[in-house]
């Protein structure tokens, strides 16, 4: 971009670009403002403009006595999305790497396969879902909710695992195996390190969605294993409660200190970007 | 029996798997689960209902938040492994949960505070706990002249302010019902209010599902629509601009009920929940603001923070049989769907 | 992926497909068959073969409607993600490390706000006395206040925030792999800007888009939440009938049939993606 943009028709190229950029970016951004900003109310309902500005949603998120079942909700959703996503994770990946090269019909179908579940109807799997525990006899639980989530989410890293995969040169396999390098180290040394990014850009979104999964967790849960967005739901629908706009402030400061260390710490996000 | 012994059968067949490791919770004597409505009814129960349960009789209870529709959906897809043991139901769901034999019977003797009831409301599988009452709300700001009858609300200016909801809630299906009556039509003739509603349709400020409402409201994109008086009181009383209305031809009234789901484990626990729920105790609580719940308690006196004087009012209002308008709503939700439509 | 195979050429390694596929078998395919038989039963005690349900849902206008409005919600989030998210990648690709975290974060920030609260920030900005209406008002572009709200394009608009992230991660990640010196070498024999978006840039992020277009296309068919609420009851999309039929109405084989159709037809877009793809990189 350092270029100097020498002709009309290139000096276009970049006002175009760059103001479609930017329109992006403000969508991308405008809608979560107003979110943080309403969070911010002093008025005791969700409102935009708020009519003065206060922290006092916040507390009231943080007090355990008033939001304890708001918190019970989220550690139910955090560990459900942490154990969904670190084992659709390893699912995920060694499936991608089994299609990686494959070309003939039946890995398109595999692939095709793999992925269905991204465009099932979330509510109708629910449902289903719930009728298939029932008729087998299992009570909804933790575990049950993992089991649907993994499905739900696993569709994520698998494609943008095999999408990164794409970009492996298979030359680099073979010379390491005519090397003598053996399969796994092969796979540790050279496919890792260059998947991991995907992989790691899949688990996010595997992770995110399945704290956000409303049709699945709907079904699934019980009222001893509450959901967050089904609480949150539930709370935002009829009382327009402030928590829920306080919550994803919440989220949003958090991420944010998290992305500041680690950036500091290991330069991790530059790699998990790239 | 043949049932128990098919899913034995079934859950043996699976045992080798991973799945048959998966524990099933087993519930303690002292415990039950309850399904709630979202929003007030989940903040109400919690904050007064649990803990007088807990306090008069050592049980905990759990509340599983859930639309009336979610409830019998959830329940019916259970097949016999009930995943709650009380429902909160409108009379819609609970007519269709009714026929579909989702209930077991509430034994009425069990029931300390029975008699404090007015008669009819306790059935042989349903208990009434609260009285809902829609109407029109508007904005009293922005229309300081509201609409007097179901029919103004078709008229200009009032249509242009309008939030409409179709067929799939209680108060969305008794509210057009009412509407069609205002245009010559009847609970089985409803032809009226979609002549009427193809008309007005470019016109009005918004069809929305109901759960958009009260946001659709607050931020200006319609100032009257038609809800409760108990999700009107809870927006006013958080400082939103809302006042409520009975129309000319009388406000709508029907009843919420508890039921005990088919198949509980916790029977015993669950009729203390709902006797509980049924006390002047925790009535006399439920009214207060910022929950606003229509007691049904005779011994509980009436705050005046509700759009009701007394009880008696009640039973002058417009109520709707719902063994009449059950079989015919699949055929009104489709309709509505295919002329909405854009 | 023997050592001395080429690409392209090696079958797929069963060993390692399996445990996903027996995963998917147990908790995926299981409830994915009750489904299909429930959309063949005369009721929902799964009593009764009946291909009635089926032959009512592709008998009548308005369901085929209701199949092709989904699809082309699809394709319209797609094409629009894809509008905005190259101009945002080719930025964050030039970009220093800085700005580039800067970028990663902001888009990142619609995943961290729930479903719940984004259909609230909507409301607010599409609204008629909403953000977006007062700024064009303000600025002269319109005399009076549009109805967003309740309309494709509005929801179009909000699905866009919504799947952008999904659109971007994929293909930034690709594109950060492309040689800068293949761009330099094309601009140094002279082509234009354009030229080498389309030579260069374009075929060789196509296998990220790809990913991107399939994510979207299917996050944008299936948003229950977003489609009723930013939508509202006036347009009418596959999940929506989904909702009314299995939780209002009880017609258990009839929403099972438009859950099978919509997990058909949008297989089918993203099949087309993918072999749309594998065609431009041979071709």
């Amino acid at each position: 971009m350092a270029r100097q943009l020498n002709t009309p028709s290139d000096r276009l190229y970049g006002v175009v670009m760059g103001t479609l950029a930017l329109a992006g970016l403000a969508i991308l951004v405008v809608p979560v403002l107003i979110v943080l900003v309403s969070s911010l109310t002093s008025s005791t309902v969700l409102r935009f403009p708020p009519p003065g500005l206060s922290l006092r949603w916040y507390e009231a998120l943080l007090d355990p006595g008033r939001s304890r079942h708001v918190h019970v909700a989220l550690w139910n959703s955090l560990w459900v999305a942490a154990c969904a996503t670190a084992i659709g994770a390893v699912l995920a990946t060694l499936a991608a790497l089994a299609l990686n090269r494959a070309s003939r019909a039946s890995a398109r179908l595999l692939e095709a396969g793999f992925l269905s579940p991204l465009v099932l109807p979330g509510l109708a799997f629910g449902l289903a879902t719930l009728m298939y525990f029932s008729i087998l006899g299992f009570r909804p639980s933790l575990n049950l909710l993992i089991a649907g989530h993994i499905v739900v989410i696993a569709p994520f890293i698998f494609r943008t695992t095999l999408a990164s995969l794409t970009q492996l040169d298979p030359a680099l396999h073979e010379s390491s195996a005519s090397l003598g390098a053996g399969r796994l180290y092969t796979f540790r040394r050279i496919t890792l390190p260059i998947i991991a990014p995907g992989i790691a850009a899949g688990a996010f979104l595997a992770f995110v969605s399945s704290m956000d999964n409303v049709p699945v967790s709907l079904f699934l849960s019980t009222a001893r294993t509450n959901m967050l967005p089904i609480r949150m739901w539930g709370m935002m629908e009829t009382t327009l409660d402030v928590r829920v706009a306080a919550m994803s402030g919440a989220l949003i400061v958090v991420v944010l200190i998290l992305m500041i260390v680690m950036d500091r710490l290991t330069n991790l996000t530059r790699r998990m970007s790239m | 029996m043949t049932d128990l012994t098919r899913r034995a059968a079934l859950k043996g067949a699976v045992a080798l798997g991973a799945a048959a490791s998966l524990p099933l919770p087993a519930r303690a004597s002292g415990s039950l689960s309850a399904a709630i409505y979202p929003g007030t009814w989940d903040e109400a129960y919690r904050a007064i209902v649990a803990p007088q349960v807990k306090a008069k009789h050592g049980i905990d209870v759990a509340f599983d938040t859930l639309w009336a529709v979610d409830q019998v959906t959830k329940v019916r897809a259970a097949r016999g492994v009930p995943p709650f043991d009380c429902f909160v139901l409108d009379p819609g769901p609970a007519a269709a949960a009714r026929q579909a034999g989702l209930f077991d019977p509430i034994d009425a003797s069990k029931l300390t505070n029975a008699g404090k009831l007015p008669a009819g409301m306790i059935a042989a599988d349903a208990v009434t706990v609260n009285v809902q009452i829609v109407g029109i709300c508007y904005n009293p700001k922005k229309i300081p002249n509201p609409p007097k009858t179901w029919a103004q609300l078709f008229e200009s200016p009032y249509v242009e302010r309008l939030g409409l909801t179709g067929f799939q809630t209680t108060f969305g299906t008794v509210s057009l019902v009412e509407m069609a009556k205002a245009f010559g039509g009847s609970a089985t003739d409803i032809e009226p209010i979609f002549k009427k509603l193809k008309e007005v349709l470019p016109k009005v400020a918004a069809v929305s599902t109901p759960a958009a409402l009260p946001g659709l409201f607050q931020q200006g994109q319609i100032d009257l629509m038609y809800t409760n008086t108990n999700n009107a009181a809870t927006l006013k009383a958080k400082g939103v601009d809302i006042a409520f209305l009975a129309p000319e031809s009388g406000a709508i009234t029907f009843s919420t009920t508890l039921h005990i789901v088919k198949g509980s484990e916790n029977r015993d626990a669950a009729h203390k929940y709902i006797d509980t729920v049924i006390g002047a105790d925790a009535q006399s609580k439920l009214q207060l603001s910022p929950y606003n719940m229509v007691p049904v308690n005779k011994d509980v006196k009436l705050t005046d923070n509700l759009d009701i004087k007394s009880l008696d009012e009640v039973a002058k209002m417009v109520t709707h049989d719902w063994n009449v308008i059950n079989p015919q709503r699949a055929a009104w939700i489709e309709r509505f769907n295919k002329e909405i439509t854009k | 992926m023997s050592g001395t195979a080429h690409a392209g050429t090696t079958g797929i390694e069963w060993r390692l497909a399996a445990p996903l596929g027996f995963t998917y078998l147990a908790f995926f395919a299981a409830p994915l068959l009750i489904l299909l038989v429930m959309s063949f039963s005369v009721d929902d005690n799964l009593g009764g073969f009946s291909t009635a349900s089926w032959t009512k849902f592709w008998g009548d206008p308005f369901y085929r409607g209701v199949v092709w409005d989904t699809l082309r919600l699809g394709l319209l989030a797609v094409a629009v993600t894809t509008l905005f998210a190259y101009p945002i990648a080719l930025v964050f690709v030039a970009s220093g490390p800085r700005l580039q975290r800067l970028l990663l974060f902001i888009i990142l920030l619609p995943l961290l706000t729930s479903v719940v609260i984004r259909t609230f920030a909507w409301i607010v900005i599409l609204s008629r006395e909403g953000v977006l209406n007062q700024a064009l008002l303000a600025l002269g572009l319109a005399s009076a206040p549009l109805n967003l709200l309740q309309t494709e394009l509005g929801l179009v608009i909000a699905l866009t925030q919504i799947e952008m992230p999904l659109m971007l991660l994929p293909l930034i990640t690709v594109m950060g792999q492309i040689d800068p010196s293949l761009s330099d070498a094309s601009r140094a024999l002279g082509s234009s800007r354009w030229r080498t978006f389309r030579k260069v840039i374009l075929p060789l992020s196509l296998p990220g888009w790809i990913a991107g277009a399939t994510l979207v296309f299917a996050s944008a068919t299936t948003a229950f939440i977003s489609q009723t609420v930013i939508g509202g009851a006036r347009l009418v999309y596959l999940p929506t009938l989904i909702w009314q039929q299995a939780m209002v109405v009880y017609n258990w084989p009839f929403a099972a049939v438009a859950s099978v159709t919509l997990l058909v037809a949008v297989l089918a877009g993203v099949t087309a993606f993918a072999t749309l793809g594998r065609f431009a990189r041979t071709a």
